[in-house]
């Protein structure tokens, strides 16, 4: 029998993942092998931005892949990509968690919270999706500090409270800020 | 009404939800709202591929490997037709994850393992009933006579098999690998599964004497009971780093002998 499956190389088109999820559905455990293979990096690093402890990310990735399992059925490539759908599945996940655990505190989230910096600078060799482009563009329009506070919401999962302590303004203002920003960005993306 | 959103509008309620920024109340109570709304579902949908298109630029982390050893442990048993196996090379036979799990309660009788039906958990049971019921009964085993735990670890009748069995006072396992051979070049490694140890503990190889046996394990009575037991396929000499690195071929949790 063969024992190196894990080793095949990854599947990477949505198409091969979209593949991968109806097998999956039908309770292929090789392909159930090959999808975490393909995709368990990009979900683990979702997971780990919002839960800052590692074990506690393990073991909500862990969570998110047997859902996957349960769930591959449900996918319904029309609606949303593959990866996607199992990424809301983890950050929905991760976000119920931190919700969850006591408020996280701001010395484990460490400094290193410059998202425009982290995220938008080092990617010019990889190819944009024309969909990130645009909401890119709509995102420029927002302040710099509402732009922030979007981009660590959507990665680090931070709540209102924490936004709040982040930012020093009073949890109302900032509730009334991320409403101002999703609403701009609503009209800018659907012009 | 000014352009200003108005602070309970749906939709915002629903681009908080998908941004994360709700507490803990308003968060289930969004969920509570997609199950028996469905224009705020498709609010929560519209919002998610709205913000999605960020998820390009979340980078890649790869996990530790413990998390896809202890993942397979959680899937359920893979489901084998058992009389006859249909099929018999199914593309499932060579799949890295766990194999069935037939653990075989060997306080029944002989006679009871001669007439059963269950085919695929023969070769099992009479396995089982050659080795380890006698190895309880007449103490002729390593461990003795307070052996009162077993597991056979076996993926289907045509394959393999490992006989475990626990001696819970001296916290002993002794691993029997039954027509058991690694491929040249590999080696069984013997792992002690439980979630409160957090990753997979190495109990040792298994060499291909008639028995190893860990001695001594550090662990409490009660983990070593209801602890998960896997083997997988590691280079010579074992998992470098401490934790399965190849595929978990059989896995299986003990069954009380004498009660």
């Amino acid at each position: 029998m063969s024992l190196d499956r894990l080793d095949e190389s990854p599947p990477r088109t949505a198409r091969d993942i979209s593949d991968l999820l109806a097998r999956v559905a039908q309770k292929d455990r090789a392909a159930f092998s090959a999808l975490y293979k393909a995709t368990s990096a990009k979900l683990y690093s979702v997971i780990s931005r919002i839960l800052t402890r590692g074990a506690t990310s393990d073991e909500v990735l862990q969570d998110v892949y047997v859902k996957i399992w349960e769930k591959a059925g449900t996918f319904n490539p029309d609606i949303a990509s593959p990866i996607t759908w199992m990424a809301t599945i983890a950050r929905n996940r991760a976000l119920d968690e931190v919700r969850r655990a006591k408020p996280v505190s701001f010395d484990a989230m460490g400094d290193d919270l410059d998202i425009a910096a982290e995220e938008f600078d080092p990617l010019g060799s990889r190819e944009r999706s024309e969909d990130l482009k645009r909401l890119l563009e709509c995102l420029s329009g927002l302040d710099e500090e509402k732009r922030q506070m979007v981009l660590l919401a959507y990665y680090r999962g931070m709540s209102r409270d924490a936004l709040a302590k982040k930012f020093g303004r009073p949890v109302p203002t900032i509730k009334t800020w991320l409403h101002r920003s999703l609403s701009q960005l609503r009209g800018c993306l659907s012009t | 009404m000014t352009t200003s959103p108005a602070p309970d509008d749906p939709d915002l309620i629903a681009a908080e939800y998908v941004l994360g920024t709700l507490e803990a109340a308003e968060r289930a109570n969004a969920e509570r709202r997609r199950t028996q709304d469905p224009g705020f579902d498709r609010a929560v949908a519209a919002w998610e591929s709205r913000l999605s298109p960020l998820l390009d630029l979340a980078g890649d982390v790869t996990p530790p490997p413990s998390v896809y050893t202890n993942l397979l442990l959680r899937l359920p048993p893979q489901e084998r037709a058992a009389p006859g196996l249909a099929g018999g090379a199914s593309v499932s036979d060579d799949s890295p994850f766990l194999g069935q799990s037939n653990v075989i309660r060997l306080q029944r009788s002989l006679r009871v393992w001669k007439t059963s039906a269950i085919a695929a958990t023969a070769l099992a049971a009479s396995l089982a009933m050659a080795i380890g019921v006698r190895e309880l009964t007449q103490s002729r085993g390593p461990v003795g006579t307070a052996a009162n735990f077993v597991a056979v670890l076996q993926k289907d009748a045509a394959s393999p098999a490992f006989i475990l069995s626990v001696d819970l006072e001296t916290k002993s396992v002794t691993v029997r690998p039954v027509a058991a051979q690694p491929e040249p070049g590999k080696a069984y490694e013997l792992w002690l599964v439980d979630a409160s140890l957090g990753t997979p503990k190495s109990l040792g190889l298994i060499g291909d004497k008639p028995y190893s046996t860990a001695k001594g394990l550090p662990y409490t009575s009660q983990i070593v009971q209801n602890a998960t037991y896997a083997v997988s396929i590691e280079p010579p000499g074992g998992s470098p780093i401490g934790v399965p690195t190849g595929p978990v071929v059989y896995a299986g949790k003990l069954i009380q002998t004498t009660p």
